[in-house]
Formats: structure tokens, C-alpha cells, sequence
């Protein structure tokens, strides 16, 4: 059992989203000892911190891939054929969105609007943008991951 | 503490200064039902159900945690908020599960007591359900399948019970509230407190029934 | 011409990566101006401008100022909303990849002006490539001294839409959920942590060092009755040029859209994004202004090849998903909305839904919590008024 305790944090530098980015950044998704550990560390209840993790799309807590590719899915992008560039990554790494390569390399997710509207069709691979895609342009952007 | 003038439903009415409209209703003897508000927990304005008609806004306005300002016009019960209130507690039955002769709560229901107030009959509205298997321990039982999220558990085991085991995680439509990290309902989960049964509006929260507490004089036959 | 470049006018012409090119033309000097002017000089300044906010809302800048100034307290806060989520909407992310200076320079006069020893720009996560300029660009302005009176940090979301809402933001820069407060009480009197807090967006931001260094009556000189300057747009969809343009405020949706971005055909435009409006093409010499039509300035064109109800349906797909989830209008009303219209999608409409989705949009812009859910149904409610035949066509 939980007990609150009425003892806040620092609450400018050290909150409960700053923590989870930084476990994020560390094992590339929120693993549930950190919840636990987080919890105990801000002196709050676990399910609070779990509602913190699952609230934001960009915050995992199943592992993912080593390099994450967010393929924006919202109508600008559509407009500009990004269902090609779904179905040209889909086939080109062998999984649906959601899913992880066997070898742990990529993971693909679909996103809402990342604000590259002008690149049209664009995607995030971890935080780096690649835009006005096409299948060509596709197989080299990935060769660059490792 | 200043004594702050309004019209509520036509009448002059005043209340002291920091009062809700909720409030200020309640002491005036007009009931605006509401779903996620309860007296001892801070409010958070989910379930829009008590909202009312203020003069000069553009939308309608939660009474649960709108203050009185001076010359406020105020309508509880005018055909736009009870047209909007209706819509509401459609929405809420659509993504519910329904079975409300199977239920727990059936005839101790707030939100049928409302939807039968509004003259709710089935939903015209069709959404996803929210299933979630029924989970209990000797404690409590929760089906999820009921759950309307209006939070008032959630709040109720942080700061009545002072507990924090329940939360609410997700988002959009998939919001659901959770135990600790999402697990399942333990044995040692939590005790006897009860304190979310008696504020959960829905058969969501409930005592589990005790199969062995079942009658034990003569059966009653009807031939 | 109506393109006129003042909050765009460095961009392009300093190094956004070396503060030298920036002091170079301006010197920071709308800052140092501010500096010996007493605040409420400032704020009073600003309100004679006609300033208001650019993210969105069309807020009077000034007055919010004042109304944080006024509040009494010693913690005040200035937050730079950097949380573009708008589908659509790319004109914040050109402005800091361009121009980091002049953002700065107005985060730190509004500081000033409010009162305010520590601000924050929220930066959205998919933006997060951006970060280290900006870290880049605060800590040159420190080392040259301008940000004696105030500290910068950033605050990076996580990828949620609702948090461009103000509440929401701030209970993300408090590391909750962000999920949306009631309101009153406003963020300029209990904003974070229950302090007063002003939000600007980043382009209201850019606009002030000019209104400053310059007055506010040359500011005022262009715009229209009520709505004054310019105004930055992100044009995508089906033009030739998508990019970012800056047009004095009250200029033609068909400048914008047909003589600027090269659109060919067009069959709608949404203005505003997922929550903005939509027109019709018979409604290109609507002007672009608050009285009009304006929303944080994303602008998507459709041809005339493109299906209504598969843009509504998108669309309403999008805040479906993006919905925080805690008041019910929204949260089920933005469902129940998706299966109506993928009915209509798949041609088995009924003419019941229609009138459905009319209730729905009333309920939900009536009694939501936050601008999401008020403002959710306006595609439908638009749509229906311009293209009701598109729905009409898909009823079974």
C-alpha cells in the first residue's frame, strides 16, 4: 500500500515527466521497475506515474526497437501518397505498424501531424526528420541505421 | 466575506463569495444532478453533466466548479442544458455495456436515475464498448465494462482513503482506471476501505456477492 | 503584394546557429529599450498595438500581460509555447529553425513585462531535433548578457496533441498527464505550480521586439479594424509551393492559396487545422483575419479530385485519437462522430445521421472542457454546410 505523503518534490526541475524521458532515454522505453522506482524516488503512487507514461505517445512502456520510424499518417501527408510509404516500409522490414523487426532493428508506428507538412510525405526515425519520401529515398534513409 | 448577487431560474438569490454555481443551486433547493462531483473531493469538471446556462458565455458552464460572480444569470434547467445533458448521458450509455437487468447497482444506478430523469431511452449512438473482464477479491469487485470515468474512485482513494493504488492511465477513448502500473485486482490488493464502492455512480464498483451468505431458510416456490 | 515580412525578416538572412549575425542587424535592441521603460509602459504599449495571440485564440496579448502583472505574487511565469500540434500547422518550427534570436529577445521583454524571473519554452518531442539550437541560441544571449533578469529553460512534451491547449501544457511542464483545467481560475492568475503564468505562442512572441523598438502605432498601421499586422501561414496539401508566408492580416485566402502556393484546382480549404474551419472554393475572397477566419494560420488545400467525407472522417479520426480522454462530450462524442461518418464513408449513411451529427456538434461544442472538444466538431458542422450533397450522395 501506497501512502501519500504530503512532502512534495523540487517541483520545477524534477517532476515525474522529466524522470520518465530521462528512463526513456536510457532503455528506448519506460521498463516497469522504473515506474516503481520513480514512484518511490518523487515519493508518489505508481499509478500515477503509470498514467504519466501512458498518456504520451512518444513514451513506451514495452520495448521497441533500436531506431523507431514514426510515419506521419494526418492529411497532409496523406494527400502526398504517405499510405506508399507505409506499405513501402511495411514490406521493405517485413512487419505492420505497432510491430518490431526480429533483429530488433526497427520498430514502426504511425503518428499524428510532426509539423513537416511542407516535406510531405514525412516521417521521424527516432527524432531525426526525413522528408518528401519515395521508395528510393526510403532504402537509403534506412541504410543509415544501424 | 462578501455576499455576491445573482439570478438563478429567474429569481434573485445571493451566496457568499467563492461559492459554486453547484452550491449555490443546492442551497436554493434546485438540484443539478451531476456524476463526477462529490462534496469532499476536489472537483475536476469531467462529466459535464451540471452544466447550466450562464448569461454572455458562449458555451454552457460546469456548475461544479464555476464560482458565482456578481450579477451572474444563471439557468439549471433551460431546454438547451437539458437537450445537451440528454446528449451526454446517450454518449455515455452508447460505450456502455447495457446489461443493466444483469447489473449489481441496476435500481441503485446514478446514471440510469439520470437517464430515466432526461428521458433517455436506448442510445441513437454507436462507439466502441469498453469490455474489460469482471475482476473481483473479497474486498471488491470491478467491471470496468460499467465504468463511465468520472474519476470519482481515483480521487476518492488518493485523498479521502490516502491510498493512490487507483489511477487513471491511457488516453482518449482507451482512458481506463487502473490498479497501481494496470495490474490485476490481488488478493492483498487492497482491504476493506470501500471508500471507491460508495462513491463509484456505477455498477463499476461494487461489494462482491457472498455465494456463501445465500438464503438459508426455506425455499420459496411459486407454482 | 500582401506579403509583408516582420516576423519572418531575419530568417534567411542571419545564421540562427551565431547570435553575432543576429546583433548585426538588431543588436538586441528592442530589449535594451524595454529595459528603461517601466513595465506597465511595456504592457500598455503592446495593448496599443492590438497584439493578440497567434496560436490560436486571437487573445489580446496586452491584457493578458496586465492580468498577470496585476495579480499579486513574487513567482511569475512566462511560457513560449512551442507545441505546434496543428495538422498542418509548420510555421513555428521554420520560425526557430530560422530566427531562435528574436524569439528569445521577446521571451525576455514579455519576462520583463510581467514580471516574470523564470520562463519556459515547451517544445513538442517531434520537434526535438530543434532543441539544441535553441539551447544554442539561450546560452549565447546569456554569454552576452541578456538574460540577466530571467532564466530560459526548455520543456520538452511528449507527443500530445492536447497539450498547445494552455492547461493542458502546464500541467505537462508540471510532469502530469496533460490533461486540460477548468477555468476560471485563468492561467494569468493560478497558472503552474498556482502561479500567475502567461503562454504566448512563439509567433506572438516574434512580434514583439519590432512593436517595441518601433511603436505601437507603426504596428497598428497594417491589419485590419481588429486584427492588426501579419500573420505567419503554413500552407500544405494540393499546391505547388507548400511552405511558410507571411501576409498582412485581412489579405485573400486566393493570394494566399492561388498566387503564392500555386494551388490549381480547389475544392475546399481548412484553415486552422484539425479544429479549424473548412471553405468552400467559392469563398476564396474570404479574408484572413480574426474577424474571419484564422486559426494558428495551417492552411490545407484539397483539389478538386478530393472526397469530403474522407477528409472529415480523417480528421475527426485525428481528435478521436488525440481527445485527452477526461470530459465525456469529448471523449465519447469524438467517437461516436468517427462511426458515424465511416458510415458515410462506406456509402451506408442513413438520413438520421446527419441530424445526429448536428446534435453531437451542438452538445460537444456546448458543454465540452476545453477548445478540443468545442471546436472538434467544426469540420462537420462546415462540411455539412458546404458539401451536405457529398453526404447526401453516401446515404443508402
Amino acid at each position: 500500500m501506497t501512502k501519500i505523503k504530503t512532502q512534495t518534490i523540487s517541483p520545477q526541475n524534477e517532476n515525474i515527466l522529466i524522470r520518465l524521458k530521462r528512463v526513456e532515454s536510457q532503455f528506448g522505453y519506460i521498463p516497469e521497475e522504473s515506474i516503481t522506482e520513480v514512484a518511490q524516488s518523487l515519493d508518489l503512487p505508481v499509478s500515477e506515474i503509470y498514467g504519466v507514461a501512458t498518456f504520451y505517445s512518444f513514451l513506451a512502456t514495452k520495448p521497441l526497437g533500436r531506431n523507431v520510424i514514426w510515419v506521419c499518417q494526418n492529411l497532409p501527408c496523406h494527400l502526398k501518397h504517405a499510405e506508399i510509404t507505409i506499405d513501402n516500409l511495411e514490406r521493405t522490414l517485413g512487419i505492420k505498424p505497432g510491430e518490431t523487426t526480429s533483429d530488433n532493428k526497427f520498430s514502426l508506428e504511425l503518428t499524428n501531424c510532426i509539423g513537416a507538412c511542407d516535406y510531405a510525405p514525412a516521417m521521424l526515425i527516432n527524432r531525426d526528420l526525413h522528408g518528401n519520401l519515395t521508395p528510393n529515398k526510403i532504402s537509403q534513409i534506412l541504410k543509415l541505421y544501424k | 466575506m462578501a455576499e455576491v448577487k445573482v439570478t438563478i431560474n429567474g429569481a434573485q438569490t445571493s451566496g457568499r463569495e467563492g461559492v459554486t454555481i453547484l452550491e449555490l443551486a443546492q442551497e436554493n433547493g434546485i438540484k443539478i444532478p451531476t456524476l463526477c462531483y462529490l462534496t469532499e473531493l476536489s472537483p475536476t469538471g469531467a462529466c459535464r453533466i451540471c452544466i447550466v446556462e450562464v448569461e454572455g458565455s458562449r458555451t454552457l458552464v460546469g456548475s461544479c466548479h464555476t464560482p458565482i460572480t456578481p450579477g451572474m444569470i444563471i439557468q439549471t434547467h433551460s431546454p438547451k442544458v437539458l437537450a445537451t445533458r440528454k446528449v451526454i448521458i446517450e454518449l455515455l450509455f452508447a460505450s456502455h455495456c447495457g446489461f443493466c437487468m444483469l447489473c449489481n447497482k441496476a435500481n441503485v444506478c446514478n446514471l440510469r436515475e439520470l437517464a430515466a430523469d432526461l428521458d433517455v431511452g436506448l442510445s441513437p449512438f454507436q462507439t466502441r464498448k469498453r469490455f474489460y473482464p469482471i475482476e473481483d477479491n473479497p474486498y471488491i469487485q470491478i467491471d470496468r465494462t460499467q465504468c463511465i470515468l468520472c474519476r470519482k474512485c481515483v480521487r476518492a482513494c488518493r485523498e479521502i482513503a490516502e491510498n493512490g493504488i487507483l489511477g487513471i492511465a491511457y488516453r482518449s477513448f482507451d482512458t481506463k482506471i487502473v490498479i497501481d502500473n494496470d495490474q490485476p485486482l490481488a488478493q492483498d490488493t487492497c482491504r476493506d476501505c470501500d471508500i471507491c464502492i460508495s462513491v463509484c455512480p456505477t455498477g463499476c464498483l461494487s461489494k462482491p456477492k457472498k455465494l456463501s451468505a445465500a438464503k438459508t431458510g426455506k425455499p420459496l416456490i411459486i407454482c | 503584394m500582401p506579403e509583408k515580412q516582420i516576423v519572418l525578416k531575419n530568417c534567411q538572412m542571419i545564421n540562427p546557429r551565431d547570435i553575432n549575425t543576429y546583433l548585426a542587424r538588431h543588436d538586441f535592441k528592442a530589449l535594451a529599450k524595454a529595459q528603461v521603460m517601466e513595465p506597465d509602459e511595456i504592457i500598455n504599449e503592446v495593448k496599443a498595438s492590438g497584439l493578440r495571440g497567434r496560436g490560436g485564440a486571437g487573445f489580446p496579448c496586452g491584457s493578458k500581460w496586465e492580468a498577470a502583472r496585476n495579480t499579486p505574487g513574487d513567482e511569475k511565469y512566462l511560457v513560449g509555447n512551442a507545441d505546434e500540434g496543428e495538422v498542418g500547422t509548420f510555421k513555428d518550427r521554420y520560425i526557430i529553425e530560422n530566427d531562435p534570436f528574436t524569439f528569445i529577445e521577446g521571451i525576455t521583454i514579455a519576462a520583463y513585462a510581467i514580471g516574470a524571473k523564470q520562463s519556459y519554452i515547451y517544445l513538442r518531442s517531434e520537434y526535438h531535433r530543434l532543441r539544441n539550437l535553441l539551447e544554442n541560441a539561450i546560452s549565447q544571449a546569456k554569454d552576452k548578457g541578456f538574460l540577466k533578469h530571467v532564466k530560459i529553460d526548455i520543456r520538452e512534451g511528449a507527443g500530445a496533441y492536447i497539450c498547445g491547449e494552455e492547461t493542458a501544457l502546464m500541467d505537462s511542464i508540471e510532469g502530469k498527464r496533460g490533461e486540460p483545467r477548468y477555468r476560471p481560475p485563468f492561467p494569468t492568475t493560478k497558472g503552474l505550480w498556482g502561479n500567475p503564468t502567461v503562454i504566448n505562442n512563439v509567433e506572438t512572441l516574434m512580434n514583439i521586439p519590432n512593436i517595441i523598438l518601433n511603436g505601437a502605432q507603426q504596428f497598428r498601421q497594417i491589419g485590419t479594424e481588429r486584427s492588426k499586422g501579419t500573420k505567419v501561414f503554413s500552407v500544405s496539401g494540393d499546391v505547388a509551393k507548400p511552405g511558410v508566408y507571411e501576409l498582412v492580416l485581412g489579405s485573400k485566402l486566393r493570394e494566399l492559396v492561388i498566387d503564392l502556393a500555386g494551388a490549381e484546382t480547389v475544392k475546399m480549404v481548412q484553415i486552422g487545422g484539425a479544429m479549424g474551419r473548412i471553405v468552400s472554393s467559392t469563398m476564396l475572397d474570404t479574408s484572413l483575419s480574426f474577424e474571419t477566419i484564422l486559426g494558428a494560420g495551417g492552411v490545407i488545400v484539397y483539389n478538386e479530385s478530393r472526397d469530403t467525407i474522407d477528409i472529415v472522417l480523417r480528421t475527426m479520426e485525428f481528435l478521436n485519437k488525440e481527445s485527452c480522454g477526461k470530459c465525456s462530450p469529448c471523449r465519447e462524442g469524438t467517437e461516436a462522430m468517427v462511426k458515424i461518418l465511416q458510415k458515410f464513408a462506406g456509402g451506408r449513411g442513413t438520413p438520421k445521421d446527419t441530424g445526429l451529427l448536428e446534435e453531437l456538434s451542438s452538445t460537444m461544442m456546448l458543454a465540452s472542457l476545453c477548445g478540443l472538444g468545442q471546436a472538434a466538431p467544426f469540420p462537420v458542422i462546415d462540411s455539412l454546410q458546404y458539401f451536405r450533397h457529398d453526404y447526401e450522395s453516401r446515404i443508402k
